[in-house]
């Protein structure tokens, strides 16, 4: 093997060494909490990071490896740390490397349970955010102050669906010597790989299209390597003597994976949000049919797009495919092979003809996720972002009448004809 | 660590312990367009077991100054100035691919220095084809594909690895990119430029080891053999299934390899 494996390949492949035992071909599942040391010598070796190995699955675990290798991989990262959930991911993230009077400029078009992360819960811990308007990367040099230290945004904006101009913003990053860290959840690799643009991490919720069956909650943060830590004095958890580990200066012993080594080695023995083995295989079966999903995902949005434009009670549609889109160029540029799977529309007669078509939809399931190889609606602004002030919802685009769509993987025609029921619930709160 | 030789900010790790150099010394010297961290498996062990450990960077790769040095004579009076200025002996040399030129040079040109030297992956010469030393030249990125693209076995390209969570490939990818953009060229030059390894070899008089990848693309059996033939009974061990990057690919077993001839070579105590 002297060529490098391309997408389809390392989605099947990548991380996993066959069972040497048994010859199982299926990643196995080591459901378990802990692993027996050949010598004295080894344990201590495993235990100092002199060498690699498992020693509990708090911190590392076979099964969670080969997901993380495969992540690693299909990313471009040089390293990656799956959590229990994609805001564990997010969390560890950022508290690897933020602490006390450190701040994040971060975009406001996020998953709410991110905006009130950075609102509301790393506050306590005296780290603050400002926040920006995706579209407008002038806002985002303005919102960085001297002890800024994360850029945050993500890709595609949850729910607005605005596309963040990756480059520019990886340049505002480089310029001030800062990480842009992006939320990749609803492009996955597949649609975008952001390290080629100027990320420096990637956080994702894996529990959505990477998974993509919706049967097990996941996180994981891929280290890009790419981000000069030694070229400024911020950030002393990475480049200073860390004293649980004998004083290990992670920048110098492991370079490109030291972000990546820094959660291993203090939030997953700290915190311990660790992904559990039998979630870790679920998401692996799921990403070994990442590209098929994500493409089948892209016909469904563009078939379902040209149907709720041209439908009479819908009063407007939004996705970055659409031409009207403000975020069409950029949406053209970063993610060519397609915009994401999440359509956002209003239902003419607002709020009640909204709540009236999500009830009488049956295959389009109503519930709080995105990414299912099903399909799934719900309405923002009661529920995901029910928890945001009037202010936020305005600045995450987020309108009362909005129903948003996750598209799944069903014949079309099937989910046009679900819709149609929705629609003629829908139809006495209409207009005229 | 930081010092300065030669008016130039060198760095090397030490392994997570200070540099004592009333401790028997193993200094690894990595390949080109590489960084000390292929050492990251190697390099601590021993630091924590009696030693002490310079794990450098070459002139202009990641932390140290450049330019990048332009020929192994060069690199070997280089290495040989840090022994003067750090004022050790008895040290062994653990070198990697372009290191282990640099090894035989240093060895036989200032052989009271050295205890020992383990050559891994390598002949007596790397003779590098011109596609790759035009790309480094003009197209560096594509320079990068071809060196990570051969001298990673299928562990490297399969994203497998000791470190769970960790690339290989993706991590060579950044180093490569991360050393100043004439480095890998430089190095390159520097290996095909070569011509001295069989007289230095002969020259070599402190015990020796030679660690051969099963599946090395870069430098191969028929190299390996040659560099075996011409130091005399260097202890020799075979990786099978590791490509060219042997202290990645497999470092559990480099290091057990290392452990034993360098435990025997040059103890602690």
């Amino acid at each position: 093997m002297s060529r490098f494996l391309n997408f389809d390949t390392l989605a099947l492949h990548a991380g996993q060494v066959v069972d040497p035992e048994f010859g199982a071909r299926a990643a196995p599942i080591y459901q378990t909490t802990s692993y027996v040391f050949p010598d004295t010598d080894t344990a201590s070796s495993i235990f100092n990071l002199e060498r690699g190995g498992h020693a509990y699955s708090r911190i590392t675990n076979p099964t969670v490896g080969v997901l993380e290798q495969r992540i690693a991989a299909l990313e471009g990262g040089s390293a990656a740390v799956c959590t229990a959930s994609g805001m564990a991911a997010t969390f560890c993230a950022i508290t690897a490397i933020l602490g006390q009077g450190d701040h994040i400029v971060a975009s406001t078009q996020m998953y709410g349970g991110n905006i009130s992360l950075m609102k509301n819960t790393l506050p306590r811990f005296g780290i603050t955010a400002s926040f920006f308007d995706p579209t407008d990367t002038d806002a985002c040099r303005a919102a960085i102050q001297d002890n800024t230290k994360l850029i945050y945004g993500e890709l595609i904006g949850n729910p607005g669906l605005d596309i963040l101009d990756l480059e520019a913003i990886g340049k505002i990053g480089a310029d001030h010597n800062i990480p842009v860290m992006i939320d990749a959840t609803f492009n996955t690799p597949y649609l975008c790989r952001c390290f080629d643009y100027g990320a420096n991490m990637i956080v994702h919720s894996v529990t959505k299209w990477m998974g993509g069956h919706g049967v097990a909650i996941g996180g994981v943060v891929v280290d890009g390597g790419n981000f000069d830590w030694g070229a400024t004095d911020k950030y002393p958890t990475i480049t200073e003597p860390y004293a649980p580990f004998s004083g290990i200066n992670l920048w110098e012993e492991f370079g490109p994976s030291a972000f990546a080594t820094r959660i291993r080695a203090e939030a997953m023995r700290d915190i311990g949000p660790s992904m559990s083995p039998m979630n870790a295989f679920l998401l692996l079966q799921g990403i070994e049919t990442l590209s098929l999903r994500m493409d089948k995902h892209m016909s469904n949005t563009m078939e379902l797009l040209d149907y709720l434009s041209n439908h009479d009670q819908v009063s407007w549609v939004n996705h970055p495919s659409l031409p009207s889109h403000s975020s069409h160029e950029l949406a053209k540029k970063y993610l060519p092979k397609g915009a994401g799977s999440i359509v956002s529309f209003g239902v003419e007669g607002g709020r009640e003809a909204g709540k009236a078509f999500i009830e009488n939809c049956e295959l389009a399931s109503h519930l709080a996720n995105v990414g299912d190889a099903k399909t799934l609606i719900i309405h923002p602004a009661t529920t995901t972002h029910s928890r945001i002030d009037a202010d936020a919802l305005v600045a995450a685009g987020i309108t009362e009448d909005m129903v948003r769509l996750s598209v799944g993987l069903e014949d079309v025609a099937d989910i046009k004809a679900d819709f149609e029921n929705g629609f003629r619930a829908a139809k006495r709160f209409a207009k005229g | 660590m930081y010092f300065e030789i030669n008016g130039k900010q060198v760095f090397a790790t030490t392994g997570g312990k200070p540099f004592d150099k009333s401790k028997p010394t193993i200094v690894f010297l990595h390949g080109s367009g590489f960084d000390h961290t292929v050492w990251s498996l190697q390099s601590r062990f021993f630091a924590f077991r009696g030693y002490s450990v310079l794990s450098l960077d070459l002139p202009g790769h990641t932390h140290s100054e450049g330019p990048p040095l332009e020929s192994i004579e060069v690199m070997a009076d280089w290495l040989h100035d840090i022994f003067e200025s750090l004022d050790i002996d008895d040290v062994s040399l653990v070198a990697h691919s372009q290191g282990c030129l640099v090894g035989l040079e240093l060895a036989s040109r200032y052989p009271d220095r050295l205890r020992s030297v383990s050559f891994i992956t390598s002949g007596l010469e790397t003779p590098v084809n011109d596609a790759l030393l035009n790309a480094a030249r003009e197209n560096p990125e594509s320079a990068i594909a071809m060196m990570l693209g051969w001298g990673y076995g299928s562990a490297g390209h399969l994203h497998r690895g000791p470190i769970p969570g960790n690339s290989m490939v993706s991590g060579g990818r950044k180093i490569m990119r991360g050393n100043t953009p004439d480095a890998l060229s430089t190095d390159l030059h520097a290996c095909n430029n070569y011509k001295n390894g069989v007289a230095a070899a002969e020259k070599v008089n402190c015990p020796t080891q030679v660690i051969v990848a099963g599946k090395d693309r870069m430098a191969p059996k028929k190299a390996t053999d040659k560099l075996i033939e011409h130091l005399g009974s260097p202890a020799v061990a075979v990786i099978r299934e590791s490509g060219h990057i042997v202290p990645q690919e497999a470092p559990d077993k480099c290091r057990s390899l290392l452990k034993d001839f360098i435990f025997k070579n040059n103890p602690t105590t």
